[in-house]
């Protein structure tokens, strides 16, 4: 006898990916990483790695099903130069969204995305 | 019963994917100098022309495709990704493309449905 949960092709309102959510995780791991720091050319890189990975385990952890991550990190040094960052996404507005959190100091900058994909 | 024809098509080529950057970038920045009044119309005309032909591949893929642009004077840039996937069928790409008064990297990830 079929369920009709085996036929639901979104996911329930509980465990869909919540942009508020991913605000609040990308924030508090860019005060943890980032909060003291200055910029420097050889430890930045190896930074920005494990600042994605570590978002991306706490949105695992979050334990939304069915759902795939992309997290990119930017960390730049502050000189007065003028960036823009902006992102598309083409995906389905009912289950897909995205969320993203800028910290900076006198030092550095860094922006942080976190993009949440839903596998039907 | 898996076609093998089909399975090529659903996998992300990301040969074809770097064309489609290189050109959308080109278009919009070439011969351009870095303006701060036009920098978000560029960011918008570079996603928009990418994903209008990343959607023309026609594939079974949801994409997100970001964009920085940044003026060059002397400063440091990093960017890390970290994806969790199906490593058979998604892929992601980053083209960077620079001339002297700015650089752009784009980075699409495309995910497979």
């Amino acid at each position: 006898m079929a369920d009709a949960a085996d036929f639901a092709v979104e996911p329930d309102y509980k465990s869909k990916f919540k942009p508020s959510r991913v605000r609040e995780i990308i924030a508090a791991v860019l005060k943890a990483r980032l909060a003291g720091t200055t910029y420097h050319a050889d430890n930045t890189s190896s930074w920005a790695r494990e600042i994605a990975d570590d978002i991306k385990q706490r949105l695992k952890d979050e334990g939304w099903t069915r759902y795939k991550y992309a997290v990119q990190v930017f960390i730049g040094e502050q000189r007065g130069e003028g960036v823009r960052l902006a992102c598309r996404g083409f995906w389905d507005v009912k289950t897909d969204s995205y969320a993203n959190e800028i910290f900076q100091n006198e030092s550095l900058f860094c922006v942080a995305a976190a993009f949440g994909v839903y596998l039907y | 019963m898996e076609d093998p024809a089909s399975a090529e098509e659903s996998a992300f080529v990301a040969d074809d994917v770097s064309n489609i950057i290189k050109e959308s970038v080109d278009a919009v920045l070439q011969n351009q100098q870095y303006n701060e009044a036009k920098v978000s119309q560029w960011t918008s005309s570079c996603l928009e022309n990418c994903i209008r032909k990343l959607a023309g591949l026609n594939k079974p893929f949801k994409y997100v495709v970001t964009c920085i642009i940044m003026q060059k004077n002397g400063a440091g840039l990093h960017t890390a990704a970290s994806c969790w996937w199906d490593s058979t069928t998604d892929g992601s790409r980053t083209v960077r493309w620079e001339n002297k008064s700015m650089l752009a990297i784009t980075t699409v990830f495309g995910l497979a449905m």
